[in-house]
């Protein structure tokens, strides 16, 4: 610690001061720089990527046709021409599994579109307007909540019947109420900050201030929510597959598959290692990039 | 104290009050026609017998007079009967129920006591190889896939080793299940026990008690799982909804006769009145447990009661 400032440093410091934007990175920059020092970003980040190669190359990489069977070849264990060994009706599985990694992404960004957009719209609406509007929007959510979104997925299938599309609305409904529940929470603390009062005092409209106002301050937890979201709709859309509620055969989902295989797993234990082994890497993966954005975005959590 | 559990018991019967409303629209919620649905695995069915279950589930009426014939059933314990079979649905739930109870709060006593140990640990040995290590394992453990971990537990321990049984009805069976419900909901609850623990080792007052040169026992004792309890009570109150909803998928792995698994059958063949009939005892249970999850929360902290 020294007492008094050092000479050599006096040139700059009366240097002008940087623009403040350049003191403080940008979320972006944040972000990226966060997720070079968390390696639990890193490798979450590393298997979303693969994930996304592996579905947008899935014709080119998968050495097979996902569906093609061959009676000849029925449950034959990984070897060099199957990787992953072959199922029951003699597909190869290493082609169904990377074939499924594009359900998987279109599971995890459709159900999360569902349930991030109708939770922004609830939460928007509900905490700006106020009044009966807000107690009815925000106490149905509640018993929304209170349902727990294994009943609200089961229900949904319940009335639609059972089926991949079916079961990623569902899961999307399901998960309405954390999308909600947050940003009513966000729209309540910056409708407490003294530069709200402002900008309605000085006559912007419904539209500027949701838009202008609100909406970029709701964005960056909505962020962290929807990457755990995808985690959490791609596990519970397997799941739903995996009870024959979603996905139905011979579609190459991963939770179909698992159902599938159930029977045959006690003689040919790569027909569920290798489907669970890509939903869980895919899940972890989101699970740590989720994670990593949340520390990055979450003030509390930086300052620890 | 009365105000909040008044308010408390308003809620809950408010939440189950809506429920009903939703079961009976989930009917009218079917695309085309729900008899016809409900029927369509069964070909030798008359126009005759449709109208006539039609009539039975009294979906010839205005729906607020079927909300009302309902909800005087459900008062008076009829949850009406089954499409296949002709059974009375609330007899069946309640013979069930038991069953995914058991496995339930089995699992939230696997889950109680390796979440807790392992937040715990992980939050007292913050920052170390050893704190890394429990994150890991907590991370991996909600990545797997419940229905996967049980399906390979099953290999390994049932088919195997052959230590376990799979598909009983006594409590030999109940361990597996148990186990794979227990250790991915295990991970959730170490999560979130080592960020309240990190909160409260943070606090001005535990380290005036490391101060004061308490030996770590007092500390972590008296001190700082006391103020933990609390944040943890809840943790465990809101695992309990999951639990349930983790047991739906557990049971149909391990074929476990618990409630879960009569409700996908009952969706797969279509069976709306025991589907609503499902629907409504699991909001109950939800609900109940939710409330009794707060009053044990006034009890433990009566700070809350005033907010």
């Amino acid at each position: 610690m020294s007492e008094s400032f050092p000479v050599e440093e006096l040139p700059a410091a009366l240097a002008p001061l940087p623009p403040a934007a350049a003191l403080r990175p940008g979320p972006v920059r944040r972000i990226g720089s966060f997720l070079l020092r968390n390696p639990g970003g890193v490798i979450g980040a590393t298997i979303v990527l693969c994930l996304v190669l592996s579905a947008v190359l899935a014709p080119i990489i998968a050495p097979y046709d996902p569906l093609h069977m061959g009676a000849g070849r029925r449950l034959t264990p990984p070897s060099p021409a199957h990787p992953f060994g072959t199922d029951e009706f003699g597909r190869d599985l290493l082609s169904r599994v990377i074939y499924g990694s594009r359900l998987t992404l279109q599971i995890g960004l459709i159900a999360v579109s569902i349930s991030l957009g109708t939770g922004l719209l609830v939460g928007l609406v509900g905490g700006y307007s106020g009044g009966w509007v807000e107690r009815i929007l925000m106490r149905g959510t509640d018993v929304l909540f209170s349902f727990t979104d294994t009943l609200i997925a089961l229900a949904a299938v319940a009335v639609l019947g059972p089926s991949l599309t079916n079961a990623m609305i569902a899961v999307g409904i399901a998960a309405i109420p954390y999308y909600a529940r947050v940003t009513y929470g966000v729209v309540l603390v910056e409708k407490s900050k003294p530069y709200f009062d402002a900008a309605v005092a000085a006559g912007a409209g419904h539209l500027r201030i949701i838009f202008v106002h609100l909406l970029p301050n709701v964005i960056p937890p909505l962020i962290v929510v929807a990457s755990l979201g995808v985690s959490a709709a791609v596990l519970a859309a397997a799941g739903l597959s995996f009870l024959g509620l979603g996905a139905q055969p011979p579609s190459p989902e991963w939770g179909a598959m698992l159902a599938s295989g159930r029977d045959y797993f006690t003689r040919a234990s790569w027909i569920m290692t290798f489907p669970g082994l890509a939903i869980a890497l895919s899940v972890l993966g989101f699970n740590l990039l989720g994670d990593a954005l949340r520390e990055a975005l979450d003030p509390r959590q930086r300052r620890r | 104290m009365a105000r909040y559990l008044l308010k408390r018991l308003l809620s809950a019967v408010v939440t189950i009050w809506v429920t009903t409303i939703a079961v009976v629209l989930l009917i009218h919620l079917v695309p085309g026609d729900p008899v016809k649905i409900m029927f369509a695995q069964s070909q030798s069915t008359t126009p005759e017998q449709l109208e006539t279950v039609r009539h039975n589930l009294g979906l010839d009426r205005p729906i607020y007079e079927q909300y009302a014939i309902y909800m005087s059933r459900v008062l008076h314990g009829d949850f009406g009967h089954t499409i296949r079979g002709d059974q009375p649905i609330l007899p069946l739930l309640l013979g069930r129920l038991p069953y995914t109870l058991a496995l339930a709060l089995s699992s939230l006593l696997v889950a109680t006591v390796i979440g807790l140990g392992l937040g715990f640990l992980a939050a007292y040995k913050r920052g170390t190889a050893l704190d890394s290590l429990c994150m890991v394992l907590a991370i991996g453990g909600v990545s797997v896939p419940v229905f996967w971990l049980g399906q390979i537990l099953i290999l390994v321990f049932a088919v195997r080793l052959s230590w376990f049984q799979v598909a009983g009805s006594d409590w030999r069976s109940l361990i597996l299940p148990a186990l794979t419900l227990g250790v991915t909901n295990a991970a959730v609850v170490a999560r979130l026990t080592r960020s309240t623990m990190i909160d409260i080792f943070n606090q001005d007052y535990i380290r005036t008690a490391w101060a004061k040169g308490l030996p770590a026992r007092t500390v972590l004792s008296r001190h700082a799982l006391r103020a933990g309890l609390v944040p943890i009570v809840t943790i465990l109150g809101l695992q309990f909804t999951y639990t349930m909803g983790g047991a739906v998928i557990v049971e149909n792995v391990f074929s476990w006769n618990g409630i879960g698994r009569l409700a996908v059958q009952a969706i797969f063949q279509r069976d709306y009145p025991l589907i609503q009939g499902f629907i409504l005892t699991f909001a109950c249970l939800v609900a109940l447990v939710s409330l009794a999850m707060d009053v044990l929360y006034a009890v433990l902290d009566p700070r809350i009661v005033h907010v």
